[in-house]
């Protein structure tokens, strides 16, 4: 899953920056952009339509950064630096491009752009999860109020990957090899965990993770994470519950106590 | 009521074959209308184990894209009344199979009074073996005691809970199996194996039998003849033992622990 996978990195960056003195910081950050979806490969016609439509309102297009979408194929080869080009000229920013096809891939690459993966992850997931209200939950334009835990009534089997977008994450069953269980908020595992466990994955770094009995192949709050053979043995035997402190992950059994 | 039967497992070379061969002829023995199709195209075994590879005129393929007639590709049994196999192509690969042809063949086999139809699932989590589970009602797991084969076995069981039939349409979900193959309690007793209850804890499914390490298994797949039928064979004992319990009666589980072997036995190695 791309989302942990850059949690990864990204830590793996931080803490090696973390190392020696303190002098930048690499962070996790959601950011939206303007996407310039492509319909046409000719670049004259490309050039007149945007002309048309930065008329309307100049202002608002200076310095913006773009991200192309192209949604044909680009025969001409030229078409992508000499759009690029225009843009500039026009004051906008070409930032990156999003496209699966490995020919605008490699153009892309030329023109100094990056890639930005399709839009797959928020399609993808729900599908994978059976649990009926939870799809219907799934959409959320407004996020205000009480978005409810996402609750998952039975085990995650290998390969499964369930995401709990701007909630907690409730898992009835266990959470088994080479799966994944991933939230925004608290995860709460009610069986053993023996696979990933994420939890704060947008970066809330006061995100928790609860375990009925733990033995994943890693834990990961707010894109701090640990491996198995990382974790204490004494914390693997019965309830734990793993926060966040000073960019620690902290272990404790004995909050049932 | 016709039942369409998935066995499956993951991972190759568990005894999904075995099984098949196993649990058909059982069913049938007990006086049930059964036939048992090889989904693995490209790499056909079943009619091997069934004995009947010299006579497969027309397979699976023919019958799924219309060249051949149910009737014409559908292998009678020579040992056991109401048995029939539908064999796997050996010359095209698993495109040759479509979801709707599938559905034909299942749905003819139902109107034609089949009591059972058993699916013998190829290998992997692919297209084969999707197709395989796709229309099943019931799942028999296959999995050997063995870190990577139960892995397989959970990935496949979440493949059927989000990808069959039952599950896109909403239905009652598919009613799953645990079949635990090539069992060896002395291994299991000195760590080299998987003990049986750690496997049903992981896989949290029901165990329907536990079949032990066999040469017989080995021997019946050679001659042709599946292993149910070696009355003698503990693998044959433990297969019957799966037949009853699939069709509802209780029995306890055996072939969990280690025999005890006397002092001349291991002095004369059997």
């Amino acid at each position: 899953m791309p989302l942990s996978v850059a949690l990864r990195w990204w830590y793996s960056l931080k803490r090696h920056t973390l190392m020696a003195k303190k002098i930048i910081d690499l962070k996790g950050s959601i950011l939206s952009f303007t996407v310039l979806k492509l319909y046409n490969d000719n670049i004259d016609e490309t050039k007149q339509a945007l002309a048309d439509k930065i008329a309307k309102a100049a202002d608002f297009f200076i310095g913006i950064p773009i991200v192309l979408e192209p949604q044909v194929e680009l025969k001409n080869p030229t078409y992508l630096a000499l759009l690029i080009e225009y843009l500039r000229q026009l004051q906008m920013i070409p930032i990156g491009i999003r496209s699966e096809d490995p020919a605008i891939q490699e153009q892309a690459e030329f023109a100094g752009l990056a890639l930005f993966p399709k839009e797959t992850s928020k399609k993808k997931m729900p599908k994978e999860i059976e649990d009926k209200p939870v799809q219907a939950a799934a959409p959320q334009p407004v996020e205000e109020g009480l978005a409810s835990a996402m609750r998952v009534a039975r085990a995650v089997r290998s390969g499964q990957q369930i995401y709990a977008k701007n909630r907690d994450l409730i898992i009835m069953g266990s959470v088994n090899p080479g799966s994944e269980v991933i939230a925004d908020g608290n995860v709460f595992v009610f069986g053993k965990v023996m696979g990933k466990v994420i939890a704060g994955s947008s970066g809330a770094e006061d995100a928790r993770i609860y375990a009925k009995q733990l033995n994943p192949e890693l834990v990961c709050i707010a894109g701090v994470y640990l491996l198995a053979e990382d974790i204490d043995d004494v914390y693997k035997q019965s309830f734990v519950e793993i926060s966040l402190n000073n960019d620690k992950l902290v272990f404790n059994n004995k909050i049932l106590d | 009521m016709s039942k369409v039967i998935v066995v499956t497992s993951g991972k190759g070379g568990v005894g999904k074959t075995t099984t098949s061969a196993s649990i058909s002829t059982g069913l049938a023995q007990k006086g049930n209308k059964v036939c048992v199709i090889d989904f693995d195209v490209g790499l056909r075994n079943l009619d091997l184990i069934m004995g009947c590879e010299r006579r497969v005129v027309y397979d699976f393929v023919n019958v799924v894209q219309g060249e051949a007639s149910l009737k014409q590709a559908l292998i009678k049994d020579k040992r056991v009344p109401n048995l029939f196999i539908l064999a796997a192509s050996q010359t095209r690969d698993k495109d040759a199979l479509t979801q709707e042809g599938v559905e034909k063949v299942i749905e003819d086999l139902k109107a034609d009074g089949f009591d059972y139809i058993v699916c013998d699932s190829p290998a992997g989590i692919e297209k084969g073996a999707q197709l395989a589970l796709y229309f099943a009602d019931e799942a028999i797991i296959v999995t050997n005691p063995e870190v990577s084969s139960v892995r397989d076995s959970d990935r496949i069981l979440g493949i059927l809970q989000a990808k069959s039939r039952r599950a896109e349409q909403g239905e009652e979900p598919i009613i799953e199996h645990l079949v635990l193959t090539r069992y060896n309690p002395g291994r299991v007793d000195s760590g080299e194996m998987m003990a049986a209850d750690d496997v049903i804890e992981l896989l949290s499914v029901k165990l329907l039998g536990v079949v032990p390490e066999s040469e017989d298994v080995l021997n019946a797949s050679n001659s042709g003849e599946p292993v149910i039928m070696d009355e003698e064979s503990k693998a044959a004992q433990a297969y019957k033992d799966i037949v009853d319990r699939f069709l509802g009666e209780e029995k306890e589980h055996r072939f969990l622990t280690a025999e005890k072997k006397s002092l001349l036995k291991k002095l004369f190695g059997k």
